[in-house]
């Protein structure tokens, strides 16, 4: 009976906890006057602590057929959990942003393509843990072939 | 010679404290006077005596009344010295306060960046030129002007426009937008900034922003960055970046669109907002609403009766999943907190 009972708070425990996970937004959902003129916002759900959390992001591109890496700068709100990334890569070539994070022992990733000075919403891709090279590289595919448009 | 007894110098005179004219008349005094030799014997006796007693030592409690009777006026002292600095420093800031915002000098600049823009009744052909209060910029069909909003942004100045600068104080940067068409580009804080028009006020809250006013005092709003609320008698409406929101004189703010909304929706929402033609835009606006849209929605909830409320809030509820803490009850009731608590999240659309 007692097996029972806590296999019964075990699952119940597991069904009710969030995943941990990006959602992304447009600058004015962070709230912060200060992120305005952000490439985008995030933050985080399913993390019982942001502030113990681990979070990184890098911009991904391709300029003029060459494959480029440029490690971000993610910059936290004052509302727990909330971050902004300002566009730090060139405005020429196919971007976008590979997000990563790590809270307590769950991960999460996410890949946003970026158009023009914007990111693409309806593109932007979601995982439980960080997107992987072959993604990444599929995506900027996507992004140079204009699908993403 | 008669000279004057010397009884009131004698302890002087011992102790050799008199001026040395002084101390040779007494002298002098002393030698041909033999009261005055033999009182001067009495008080060099007891003084001398004076110096052979031992120093004693007063008790403690002697001491303690003594240091309390000498805090005392001490303490008094430094209280009417602090009540003195803190009605000076109280006066000097109140002076510095009324100095920075009644001096005539707190005058933004204005650079002419086109044609021969007129500011407070003088054109300017070179250069640049102040304003302040009170003062106006004007511009004709081939001229404009950039306005340095004291140190939190600027202001473009479209042809075509009358610009009062109502306020310029360190918390109120206030214009009144007449006619025409202003850029305004702030970096500071919310609710630093604001415009007047004929048909409300908008409100600073970080942003980048374009607002066009023609001569009968209808406006339209169009936010590139962060967020402007634009106020008229409690009704309010809350711009985002890439939204748009027009006015009227005597109605106050429209519902809010994005520029990229359909144009079944816009169209609808022009009806509506204006229009009150009810039903049928109503239903327009609710089939072409996309997850985005709940902007306009989200404002509706507020310019509706509670039927319609009931169908808007349906609709948001089928575009995108209600958070936790926005109950349907509470959102038909109008209740602000739960109603702000889905903004927030629901901003995360837009």
């Amino acid at each position: 009976m007692l097996r029972l009972a806590i296999a019964v708070c075990v699952l119940a425990t597991f069904a009710l906890a969030q995943d941990f996970k990006f959602i992304i937004g447009s600058p004015v959902a962070s709230q912060d006057f200060q992120f305005k003129s952000a490439a985008f916002v995030f933050r985080t759900e399913g993390c019982a602590d942001p502030a113990k959390s681990q979070i990184g992001a890098t911009a991904e591109g391709i300029v003029k057929g060459t494959r480029r890496s440029i490690a971000l700068k993610v910059m936290a709100s004052a509302k727990p959990g909330v971050y902004a990334v300002v566009q730090t890569w060139p405005a020429e070539g196919d971007w976008l942003v590979s997000l990563r994070g790590t809270c307590a022992d769950a991960n999460a990733g996410a890949i946003v393509p970026i158009r023009g000075t914007g990111f693409v919403r309806e593109s932007s891709k979601f995982f439980s843990r960080p997107a992987t090279d072959s993604e990444i590289d599929a995506a900027l595919k996507a992004l140079a072939q204009g699908d993403h448009k | 010679m008669f000279t004057r007894h010397v009884s009131r110098q004698l302890a002087a005179h011992i102790d050799g404290e008199l001026s040395p004219q002084k101390a040779g008349n007494a002298a002098r005094h002393i030698a041909q006077c033999a009261d005055c030799r033999a009182e001067r014997e009495q008080v060099k006796y007891g003084m001398d005596a004076l110096d052979q007693l031992a120093p004693v030592a007063p008790p403690d409690a002697i001491w303690m009344s003594i240091e309390a009777a000498l805090r005392r006026p001490e303490s008094s002292v430094r209280e009417w010295r602090l009540a003195f600095a803190a009605s000076a420093i109280l006066i000097l800031s109140g002076a510095a306060y009324w100095a920075v915002t009644h001096r005539p000098g707190v005058r933004w600049e204005v650079l002419r960046t086109g044609g021969a823009p007129v500011v407070n009744q003088k054109r300017i052909v070179r250069g640049g030129s102040r304003i302040g209060a009170g003062e106006w910029i004007e511009t004709d069909s081939e001229s404009r002007a950039r306005l340095q909003v004291g140190e939190i942004g600027s202001v473009e100045v479209g042809p075509n426009t009358r610009l009062r600068v109502v306020a310029a104080r360190p918390g109120e940067h206030r214009l009144a937008l007449a006619r025409g068409e202003i850029r305004a580009k702030i970096s500071a804080p919310p609710r630093l900034f604001f415009v007047d028009t004929g048909s409300g006020t908008a409100v600073d809250l970080g942003c980048e922003y374009t607002l066009v006013a023609d001569d009968g005092g209808n406006d339209l709003l169009r936010v590139s960055k962060g967020w402007v609320s634009f106020q008229w008698k409690g009704l309010e409406s809350l711009v985002p970046a890439g939204a748009s929101c027009r006015t009227r004189p005597g109605v106050g703010p429209g519902i809010p669109y994005f520029e990229d909304a359909p144009e079944r929706l816009k169209q609808a929402l022009e009806i509506f907002g204006f229009e009150k033609a009810g039903d049928e835009a109503l239903r327009t606006i609710l089939t072409e609403a996309r997850v985005r849209d709940t902007l306009t929605l989200w404002h509706l909830l507020w310019r509706v009766d509670v039927e319609d409320r009931a169908r808007i809030y349906d609709r948001i509820a089928s575009l995108t999943p209600v958070p936790a803490g926005v109950s349907r009850e509470q959102a038909l009731k109008l209740d602000r907190g739960t109603l702000s608590r889905w903004k927030d999240e629901l901003a995360w659309t837009w």
